[in-house]
Order: C-alpha cells, then sequence, then structure tokens
C-alpha cells in the first residue's frame, strides 16, 4: 500500500466521517433536548436535500435561497413531528421504544411519500465549489468536501455555545434533565421540546443540502444516513453534539484505512468490531465524561 | 304448520344457486383473465419494480385494445413486495388463491422470485419472472421462465467488448455486494477464456453512499480498463470524482435514466451492454418505443421492456390454449412459443429458461449524459 492510498484514504475518511457526524449531530441535539433517539433524522436531510432538488430543478430558484427554504423546511419537518405526533405520544404515556418506533415509522413514511410524489431518480445537488477538486500528495478530495467540514464544525461549536451560553439553550437542557424543576421556574417546557425537535429538523436540512452533492439525494437514503449518524452519536456519546462529530470522524477513519489495509469487503466488520471494544472500554462514548458534567 | 314455513323459506334458497347459475355462464365469456404480478414497487429494489410495472400497464393496455384474450379483457393485478422475499411469496400466494390468478409475472429480485417460485412450482403455474436464472434449483422448476438473462451472459457481454471492443487485458472492478456480485462471479470465472487479467476488484455494500476509497484502490491498480457493476449512480460518480480517468463498462442492471441523473456530470463515457437504446430504437423495438413516450412521456430501458415483453408472453400463450386450459398447458405453450419481443428472442425451452443469447446485446455509450449506440457486436 502507498502512502498516496493511505492519504487518500484519511481524506475520504473524514469526509465521509463529517457526513455521518452531522447526521449524528442532529441526533445528540434531540436526544440532549428530549431524552428521544430520533430515527428519523436521515430523513430531515431527506426533507432538507429534497427540497433543494426541487426548488433548484423544477422552480429555478438560485442556489442560497434554495438552500436556505431546505434547511428551514427541514426545521418545519421537526416541529411538526413534535406538535402533530411527539406530542401526543408523550400526553398518552409515550415509553422510550414508542418514541423510537414512532419516528421510525415517520422515516418509512417520508421516504414512501418522496417515492410516490418525486419518483425513485437519483438527483445530484450541485456543491459549494461545484465539482472542483484539490489534489494534495496525489490525493483528491473535492472542495464542497472541504465546505462540508468547515461547516459541520462550526455548526457543532455554535450547538456547544449555544447550550452553555444561552438562556434559550440552558432552558432547554433543564427541560430535558427535569421537566418538573423547569416548570417550576417557569420555563415553557413543551415549548422547549417543541424548538429542540427543530433545531434537530435545521441541522438535517442543512445535512441534507451537504450530503446531497456527495451522495445524491433519493427517496430512501434516510434510514442508511440515521444507521450511520446513530453509531457515530453513540459511540462519541449520545448526549453530546460534539461527540456525534467526533464519533463519525472515528467510524470514517476505521472504514477507509480498513478499506486500503485490509480489504474492503470486511470494512464493516472491521469497524463495528473496533467501535464494539471502543464501547465496552468506554461504555458511555469517546467523550461520555463531558456528557456526565452537562457540557 | 311450522314445517311448511320452513319448507317455504328454504325452497328459494335452495333454487338459488341453479338461477345464479345461468348469469355466471352468461358472463364467463367476458370475465377478465386475471395475471398477477408481483413486483418490488418500494424498497431497494423500486428501481427496477417501478419501470417493470411500466411495461406491464402499457402491455396490459394495447392487449386489450386489440381484443384481448380471445375477447376476454386481461388484467394485471400488481402487488408490491416491498423488495423483501417473505412478502413477495405471501404476495403470490395471496393471488394465486384469492384472486385466482391464471400465472404470475415477477418478482423484480431474485431472492423474491425464488420465494414466490417455490409456491408457483407447487402447482405448476406458469411464472415469468423479471430475473435472469439464480440458484440451481431454479432449474427444477419447470413453470418458471425468465425474462432476462442470466448473469453468466451478463459477465460474457461484459468481457465481450473489454477483450475486443477495447484490447482491453487489465481490469479493476468496482461492485456492490448484491447485483455486482452475482456478475462479478461470473466475470472471475471466464475472464480468462477471454485474456483478461482482474488486476483490482473492490466490494461496497449495496446502497453505501460513498465508495471513494474502493475507487482510490481500484485506481491504484492502474488497470486498462475499469467496470463497475451496481444499482445505484453513487461509485461511477466516485470512480470519476477519484480521477479515474479509463474507460468505464459497466453491466445491463446499471443502466437506467434515473442512475444517470444521478451521475450528473460524470454521466459519460461509460460503456452497458444492453438491450435497448431508446433513442435509437432497433425496428422491432420501434412500436414499443414510440408507445411508451406517447403513455409516459419518457424514454424505456430493459427493466420497462422486461415487463412489456413478459405480458405479451403471457397474453400470447393464453390465446393459444385458452385462459382455462390450466397451468400445465399454458405453462407448455410458454415453452413451445418462440417469442420475439423487444429485449430479444426468446427460446423458455432452453436450459437457462430464457434463451437469450450474446448475439442480442446491443451496446450503448454514455456521452454527455446520453446514450449512443456503439457498432459492436457480440458473437
Amino acid at each position: 500500500m502507498s502512502p498516496d492510498l493511505l492519504f487518500q484514504s484519511v481524506l475520504t475518511g473524514l469526509t465521509n466521517g463529517f457526513v455521518y457526524g452531522l447526521i449524528g449531530l442532529g441526533i445528540a441535539s434531540i436526544f440532549r433536548g428530549t431524552r428521544i433517539i430520533n430515527a428519523m433524522q436521515g430523513d430531515f436531510a431527506l426533507i432538507g436535500g429534497i427540497t433543494a432538488v426541487l426548488l433548484l430543478e423544477r422552480q429555478g430558484w438560485p442556489m442560497l435561497p434554495a438552500f436556505v427554504a431546505a434547511v428551514l423546511i427541514g426545521g418545519a419537518a421537526g416541529w411538526l413531528l413534535e406538535v402533530l405526533l411527539v406530542r401526543p405520544l408523550r400526553r398518552r404515556g409515550g415509553t422510550e421504544d414508542s418514541y423510537l418506533l414512532l419516528t421510525l415509522g415517520c422515516a418509512f413514511a417520508v421516504s414512501a411519500l418522496v417515492l410516490y410524489f418525486v419518483g425513485r431518480d437519483s438527483h445530484a445537488l450541485p456543491g459549494i465549489g461545484g465539482e472542483g477538486i484539490v489534489v494534495i500528495a496525489d490525493a483528491a478530495m473535492r472542495i464542497h468536501a472541504l465546505w462540508l467540514i468547515a461547516i459541520s464544525l462550526a455548526v457543532m461549536l455554535t450547538l456547544r455555545l449555544f447550550y452553555s451560553r444561552t438562556s434559550l439553550g440552558l432552558s432547554m437542557m433543564a427541560a430535558a434533565l427535569d421537566p418538573q424543576g423547569a416548570l417550576t421556574t417557569g420555563i415553557n417546557v413543551p415549548l422547549m421540546r417543541t424548538l429542540t425537535f427543530a433545531l434537530g429538523g435545521l441541522v438535517g436540512g442543512l445535512a441534507g443540502i451537504l450530503v446531497g452533492p456527495l451522495i445524491t439525494v433519493y427517496f430512501d437514503m434516510g434510514l442508511l444516513l440515521t444507521l450511520k449518524g446513530f453509531a457515530a452519536a453513540i459511540l462519541g456519546g449520545l448526549a453530546n453534539p460534539m461527540g456525534a462529530i467526533v464519533g463519525g470522524v472515528t467510524l470514517g477513519l476505521l472504514e477507509s484505512i480498513a478499506i486500503v489495509t485490509i480489504s474492503s469487503g470486511y470494512k464493516d466488520v472491521i469497524a463495528m468490531v473496533i467501535l464494539i471494544i471502543i464501547m465496552i472500554v468506554m461504555p458511555n462514548g469517546l467523550l461520555g465524561r463531558r456528557t456526565r458534567k452537562g457540557g | 304448520m311450522k314445517q311448511s314455513l320452513r319448507r317455504r323459506m328454504f325452497l328459494p334458497l335452495l333454487l338459488l344457486p341453479l338461477f345464479a347459475g345461468i348469469p355466471a355462464c352468461e358472463q364467463a365469456d367476458d370475465q377478465p383473465v386475471k395475471v398477477g404480478a408481483v413486483l418490488s414497487l418500494t424498497g431497494p429494489g423500486a428501481g427496477l419494480g417501478g419501470p417493470e410495472r411500466n411495461g406491464i400497464l402499457l402491455a396490459q393496455k394495447l392487449i386489450n385494445e386489440r381484443g384481448g384474450i380471445n375477447g376476454r379483457p386481461l388484467e394485471v393485478i400488481i402487488e408490491d413486495d416491498g423488495s423483501k422475499a417473505d412478502i413477495a411469496k405471501s404476495k403470490a400466494e395471496g393471488l394465486i388463491h384469492g384472486e385466482n390468478v391464471v400465472a404470475l409475472l415477477g418478482p423484480s429480485l431474485t431472492a423474491s422470485t425464488g420465494a414466490a417460485a417455490s409456491v408457483t412450482n407447487r402447482i405448476g403455474m406458469p411464472q415469468l419472472c423479471m430475473t435472469g436464472l439464480g440458484p440451481e434449483i431454479e432449474l427444477s422448476y419447470k413453470s418458471l421462465f425468465h425474462m432476462l438473462p442470466p448473469q453468466s451472459l451478463n459477465a460474457r457481454a461484459m468481457l465481450e467488448y473489454l477483450s475486443k471492443g477495447l484490447n482491453a487485458r487489465q481490469l479493476g472492478v468496482l461492485y456492490d455486494s448484491g447485483y455486482g456480485q452475482l456478475v462479478m462471479t461470473h466475470i472471475e470465472n471466464h475472464a480468462g477464456d477471454y485474456g483478461i487479467n482482474i488486476v483490482a476488484a473492490e466490494k461496497f455494500e449495496v446502497g453505501a453512499t460513498d465508495v471513494s476509497t474502493q475507487a482510490a484502490k481500484v485506481r491504484a491498480a492502474k488497470p486498462e480498463v475499469v467496470g463497475i457493476i451496481a444499482t445505484s449512480p453513487v461509485p461511477f460518480r466516485n470512480a470519476r470524482q477519484m480521477r479515474i480517468t479509463q474507460p468505464i463498462v459497466s453491466a445491463v442492471g446499471s443502466s437506467s435514466y434515473e442512475y444517470v441523473k444521478g451521475m450528473g456530470e460524470f454521466a459519460d463515457d461509460i460503456v452497458f451492454p444492453e438491450f435497448i437504446v431508446s433513442e435509437d430504437p432497433l425496428p422491432h423495438q420501434k412500436e414499443f418505443v414510440d408507445l411508451f413516450v406517447k403513455e409516459y412521456g419518457t424514454l424505456p430501458k430493459t427493466y420497462d421492456a422486461a415487463g412489456w415483453d413478459a405480458t405479451h408472453v403471457i397474453a400470447q400463450a393464453l390465446s393459444e390454449v385458452g385462459p382455462d386450459a390450466g397451468s400445465e398447458a399454458i405453462a407448455e405453450a410458454i415453452r413451445a412459443n418462440r417469442y420475439r419481443g423487444v429485449i430479444a428472442s426468446f427460446n423458455f425451452a432452453a436450459p437457462d429458461m430464457t434463451g437469450i443469447e450474446l448475439e442480442s446485446y446491443t451496446y450503448s455509450k454514455l456521452v454527455d449524459g446520453n446514450y449512443t449506440r456503439l457498432p459492436f457486436t457480440a458473437k
């Protein structure tokens, strides 16, 4: 194996890792604010991505407004999910299992709706920087992938500051950790939960327009993304958005290096075995301690 | 008194079947001839099942416009198996025992075909599946017919072009763990016969969102030509993004307009051994292409044609022996016929239960996102 190939695998692993991390970021955000594992986070990305496709291809919108609208529609989808489905379920005493099933069902429904109304075509979204690549030591990386990494890091840091420095972020945290206590201090707990889902939807919508140019947008991309994002979030420490990015990058690099050092056929086996070992040694995830401290 | 009342009440009921029988017999001549279809309309196989449904519905419409099956309308009842073999089996059972269909079309995927065939084989019902020959056990199913060639033939069609069209000797392959694996097994078996050396073979899971690392590994092996066998546009994009500049040769299952759309600007210099180039149809394909464009406003590809051909094959057999002739007679009629379809000339009595020959392949090349026919013929 040449050093160039190894370097290429690192660049590819980083790109994939941030894709997983961005989905994991949304899962972690919603879990942090509601203690619900959202199985349709990848489908928020599908909603964002397909909205951008429709606005660009069918409505002829310019790229920037289309992308902004796609992110907002993702947020609206999160808001609607909480108001129309999660909240009524909570009133009826929903458990962790029922929330998981609810969001899983919604994921299938979104996928089926996109298949029915938009079709089964794969759509290549335009990337930031077009299809341009940068070549470093005979290894190639798309300019868009660099943007994806930069934006993911920016979102992660923004969320970190939001949760630790703003009264809204602290209220959302309080509503999740101790709903009764939060209510007594005057925090509107149902509103905080709704905002948490809307935030998760926004992150998902953003993931859709950032991931779409790399993997194309198609009707059943949601669950595939959710699975990888979920692995990233668990690996990093489920309630820690920074952990999701760290977990995603770890997973992406493990997969990529397994391909070039051993065999592409055993990529998932090798990556998952290492993940299991990490989880046994660090059951709270890579950044689990930070989670327990609430940061 | 009570007894007399009972008699009066039950007498009409006893006579009812006699009267009911009259209209039933009269209706029999214009009752639709029911054929079932189990297709993958959702799930990972939706890219196959959707086009197959289009072909079936178009054929049904045309057959009925031209008089149906001996004057009776043809009704194809389509069920979705969700790309799952267990659902395919239960849907087939529902169509056979619930709807009393006389034959089955589909399923779209190899595993589902086997599951449904275990039902049709028990009662000898004709089943025209949209797959090539699958596991060896299918050879023992006497009423199962394939609308697509076996994967060994697809592999040989690729190797023909690699060795004779491109004079290539060093091959690198990117293939997925589903369809790609099936074709790749046969490429490995036959590559030596064509003097081709496989210098890199990289596998990825079906539905993978990125295969850049595998593409980089294939590039590093410096092949003369790269084969990509997958049911997704992702590997084609990633190959070009990883600066694989060599010609790409793919397989029939990877040729679809939706994948080309997903390839975006990378849909260039990719060759497919396939069966229909709708932009430039062969004379025997023209009617189908024209009708398809009129009906759906889009150009058809292989799987649309498979649905069309399957419906015509069963309609022809039913017209010959009559829809009430029984499963064995209908299956025998299918075996006895030589059907000139849109895809190819079929001989269902052949050992591979389809009879498609290498000469039936046509070669297309994507140039700036458009299919163009190549003058190459496999022999």
